[in-house]
């Protein structure tokens, strides 16, 4: 298996900008889940609070914000404990390039929410994630310099 | 997939258990009663009354007091709901007028016991309301510069002068307090038909809408407009950062709206004793004069402004808005406000 990550770069050495550009991400989400780790982040609602204030001039579909403020604000603490979850998820799966392709999915979704959510001061940064995330998935971007490019060796399929 | 679930519930198994190590190693050593506050950020902050009375209550009530801060009343009202039961909130402050009924809304409040004839005047008719007390409020009014050579405008109509034209900053009612004093000022002193034909005039002197009153004000600071809508206690502020402040605040034929911030203890609190003490803390003397000088409002008890620079303030014409339309109400007038000003 660790042979195959090296040899990787043999292969298919085209993608190691790709792959740079992954282990970059990676560590960001990385950086930010510690940051959520050691601050306060699943101590207070700090969350539900920048949410609840956007809420109301939200213009997205009624049925979302109904389920943000039953769902999300209500169970904050739940949610904030996923979210940090997702983002030591894509950050552990960027950095070793496993399962970087269902992962990268779960990227887009979170940033969709963050884009809707957190306001216009951050929307850029998240239409960028956006895109980079889906051409994560696109490329397969794991199998440069990363565990997937074992199993698309051996298995193939749309997972690696 | 089998691989991708399993690496999912291991990352967050290791989190989870990262979690629990943490939580043992690290107990809270602190075994003092805890009193939660919730309050806006413009109280907590450095600059606000909160600090100050958070050292003067911790100095003589043995305990801890945390605040949790919310940008505005909104979700204020949000996050006290949101709390986890043992986790409840003991001390809310920072609704006015407006949000009194949002507040209502699934959640029950203590009575709050206070002498009456301590009380100035004017806000004494707002103690009717045993589970929210006023604790300070203000008169809203319209901020300019002094000018020799020029008179400022004194009425509503006077705002429509071309040399206005886009010159004046204002709060947007859908997400601030002032913005929606503003407008239902407007429609009390106008009457709604004539309210909204004003506003339609009056859209093309308005340069922006801010989000909230920092924004509003911000514009105004900066030179960038050339009057606000902001509280008559404003030119204080600014008399106290430059002695040369030339800012005015412009007594308006009108009549000008008045907001009162209120408290209330959720009936749910676990440490309600201190609750009250501290509300007792707000309400004296020296609170209150601490919640004036920072926060820049009228105290609620009587001769606290004596020989400050609010016992200068001229009086203000007010008007009666102790009359607050319900939540629907305001929604409709919101929605036909947002419907004027997509047809600018």
């Amino acid at each position: 298996m660790f042979a195959s990550f090296i040899d990787s770069v043999k292969y298919v050495g085209h993608l190691i900008p790709v792959a740079f550009l992954r282990i970059f991400l990676g560590y960001y989400y990385l950086q930010q889940a510690l940051l959520k780790f050691n601050g306060d982040f699943l101590a207070r609602p700090r969350l539900a609070a920048q949410i609840a204030d956007i809420l109301p001039s939200l213009s997205s579909p009624e049925w979302y914000k109904i389920l943000v403020e039953r769902l999300v604000i209500q169970h904050w603490q739940g949610f904030a404990f996923i979210i940090l979850g997702v983002e030591f998820t894509i950050a552990f799966s960027y950095l070793l390039g496993y399962v970087v392709r269902p992962v990268a999915i779960m990227g887009v979704v979170v940033s969709l929410n963050y884009l809707i959510l957190l306001g216009s001061n951050t929307d850029d940064l998240y239409r960028t994630f956006i895109a980079v995330h889906l051409m994560m998935a696109w490329i397969g971007a794991g199998r440069c310099l990363g565990f997937d490019y074992y199993f698309f060796k051996r298995r193939r399929g749309l997972w690696w | 997939m089998k691989h991708f679930l399993t690496f999912v519930a291991l990352v967050f198994f290791g989190l989870f258990l990262a979690l629990f190590v943490r939580r043992n190693q690290n107990p809270e050593n602190d075994s003092r009663p805890t009193l939660r506050i919730y309050a806006a950020s413009s109280f907590i902050k450095q600059w606000g009354p909160g600090p100050w009375l958070k050292e003067k209550f911790e100095s003589t009530c043995d305990c801890v007091v945390e605040y949790h801060d919310a940008a505005d009343s909104v979700s204020l009202i949000q996050r006290v709901k949101s709390e986890p039961k043992n986790k409840s909130v003991d001390l809310v402050l920072g609704f006015d007028q407006y949000d009194l009924e949002m507040a209502q809304v699934g959640l029950d409040w203590k009575n709050v016991k206070v002498d009456p004839q301590q009380f100035e005047e004017p806000v004494r008719p707002l103690l009717s309301r045993t589970s929210f007390t006023p604790y300070d409020w203000g008169v809203l009014a319209f901020i300019g510069h002094r000018n020799a050579d020029k008179s400022l405008p004194s009425n509503t109509d006077d705002l429509l002068a071309p040399e206005y034209a886009s010159n004046i900053s204002l709060q947007d009612p859908r997400t601030s307090s002032t913005g929606l004093q503003f407008l239902l000022w407007l429609i009390q002193v106008k009457g709604e038909e004539k309210a909204f034909e004003y506003l339609q005039k009056f859209n093309s002197q308005v340069k922006a809408w801010g989000a909230n009153w920092s924004l509003a004000y911000g514009l105004f600071q900066k030179d960038q407009v050339k009057l606000t809508f902001s509280y008559v206690t404003s030119p204080v502020a600014s008399l106290k950062e430059n002695p040369q402040s030339d800012i005015v605040a412009l007594p308006f034929a009108e009549g000008h709206p008045v907001q009162y911030e209120f408290l209330g203890i959720p009936s749910t609190c676990l440490n309600c004793d201190l609750a009250e003490k501290f509300v007792t803390l707000m309400l004296s003397h020296d609170g209150q004069r601490v919640i004036m000088d920072k926060n820049y409002m009228f105290p609620v008890i009587k001769s606290v402004t004596k020989g400050t620079m609010f016992e200068a303030i001229p009086e203000f014409k007010t008007i009666d808005m102790t009359v607050i339309p319900n939540q629907a109400e305001r929604e409709r007038i919101l929605k036909k406000w947002s419907q004027v000003r997509r047809s600018e």
